[in-house]
């Protein structure tokens, strides 16, 4: 069993709790393609995305980190543009 | 019976609206499309005749340079640069101001496909469904293209023959699934047309295959043909073997091999054999092989229509091919569409997925739109065909 011990913790505030729910909500339901080498954790807490990160080593961790940031890039973008309530 | 009304409209609306969002591959596409609810659609095999009247239809592909194929991660930067803005230029071509009440539904490619650019779309598809309210449909990209074709075209029951860069399929219906009679073994030929456009570093836009099909046109002597690997193997084919043999020749070609006998008069030296003459008889030979499989699909099938979808299939030479081959048997007819429908587009996506959702096969559950870079035409249950 790999020690899963090189971490980290984002915190990415959003302007209302809806948003923060939003972004967890779609970030969730993708699969990690190795959990023996990384793992990712969403949460959302008042308006807050917290997300923790678990991985065997920096590069992994690199990777991950940088593909999950692209994605809640889109999310953002999209909460901007393209809600009209 | 199959009863297309089986979901009604929300909002007490007369008409269906949907949204697609496509990004399997390099192109993006983002189309509108509206079905009016008709009564002949309650109890009848209608499905290629919905009326689709198209909203929007926007596209933007991602084009590299000469000599350079797409690499997923780049073509999903690219994705994600753009979804978000041609989202709203298609909201506003088709007049749509508030989506929340005025869309049934969005669909999103949920594969085959590139898993990176498939994935950057499909979190925009999850994004607006939950801002908006909106249940969400994963499509086949296949199923998609086959459904287009025959909205467009009105072909009822075709054979269909599916050519794009990443599938050569040939397909017919069957008991409530698009059932692959042959395929490719290797390579898509589309494939084989774009990595022979890169060894000849001829642009990639509009698209490789375009070029090809360009040159080809320009071969002086047709009678004439370099001869190539002809490799149908039963209802497959193979394309990887012609690819690498008519590199070799493009490469001693450029290189002025003149012990090569094909290429070079072996006492004179003169040069015997052009690039356009390698585009053409690339073309020629892979397009008999499919002409051969699609034919004989049909004859299985008892069939007379084939309906040509995928990128490929904008290519006028393949048409005319697949056309003589129906017109040498009884009655036979070929339907294609043109490049607004062929090459890869959101209004496909939107066309199928729509259909889905009428026969009330639409999700809110975002863990059933997990994408997937292989899924198979036949593991999608046709509910809107009888």
């Amino acid at each position: 069993m790999n020690h899963l011990d090189h971490n980290l913790h984002l915190t990415i505030p959003f302007p209302n709790d809806r948003y923060s729910e939003v972004a967890v909500k779609v970030l969730r339901p993708d699969p990690i393609l190795r959990p023996e080498d990384f793992q990712v954790e969403y949460k959302s807490k008042g308006n807050l995305l917290e997300i923790d990160f678990k991985s065997v080593d920096d590069r992994v961790l690199r990777v991950g980190v940088s593909s999950v940031i692209d994605s809640v890039k889109t999310i953002v973008e999209t909460i901007d543009e393209l809600d009209y309530m | 019976m199959v009863n297309l009304n089986t979901v009604l409209p929300r909002n007490g609306r007369n008409y269906y609206l949907a949204l697609g969002l496509e990004g399997s591959a390099n192109k993006l596409g983002v189309g509108i499309v509206k079905h009016p609810v008709l009564p002949e659609h309650e109890d009848g095999d209608l499905s290629f005749k919905c009326e689709s009247e198209i909203m929007a239809n926007i596209r933007d592909t991602y084009v590299t340079p000469p000599g350079e194929g797409f690499l997923p991660r780049d073509t999903a930067r690219h994705h994600r640069n753009w979804c978000v803005r041609l989202i709203k230029r298609a909201l506003q071509e088709a007049g749509v101001k508030d989506p929340s009440r005025d869309l049934d539904v969005i669909c999103f490619t949920r594969g085959p496909g590139m898993g990176a650019p498939l994935h950057s779309v499909a979190i925009a598809a999850r994004t607006i469904s939950l801002l908006w309210g909106i249940p969400l449909v994963g499509v086949n990209h296949c199923v998609g293209h086959i459904e287009m074709g025959r909205e467009i075209t009105g072909a009822a029951n075709p054979v269909v023959l599916y050519v794009s860069g990443g599938n050569t399929q040939v397909i017919a219906y069957s008991e409530k699934r698009y059932r692959i009679f042959g395929e490719t073994l290797d390579i898509a030929i589309g494939n084989c047309l774009d990595r022979f456009a890169r060894t000849l570093r001829i642009p990639n836009s509009p698209s490789p295959g375009y070029n090809i099909e360009q040159l080809a046109k320009k071969c002086s002597d047709k009678e004439r043909l370099v001869e190539l690997p002809y490799t149908v193997k039963g209802m497959d084919l193979s394309m990887s073997g012609i690819l690498a043999y008519i590199e070799t020749l493009a490469k001693d070609l450029f290189r002025g091999n003149k012990k090569n006998k094909i290429l070079f008069d072996p006492k004179t030296g003169e040069q015997k054999v052009t690039v356009d003459d390698l585009c053409f008889a690339l073309q020629e030979n892979m397009f008999a092989m499919l002409v051969e499989i699609t034919e004989r699909a049909m004859a299985h099938v008892n069939s007379n229509q084939v309906l040509v979808v995928g990128g490929v299939g904008c290519n006028e030479r393949l048409q005319e091919m697949m056309g003589q081959m129906c017109g040498d048997r009884a009655l036979g007819q070929v339907h294609a569409t043109d490049e607004r429908f062929c090459i890869d587009n959101g209004v496909m996506i939107a066309q199928a997925g729509l259909l889905e959702y009428r026969m009330g096969q639409a999700t809110t559950d975002l863990n059933e739109t997990v994408v997937t870079q292989k899924f198979r035409t036949d593991e999608v249950y046709v509910g809107w065909r009888e």
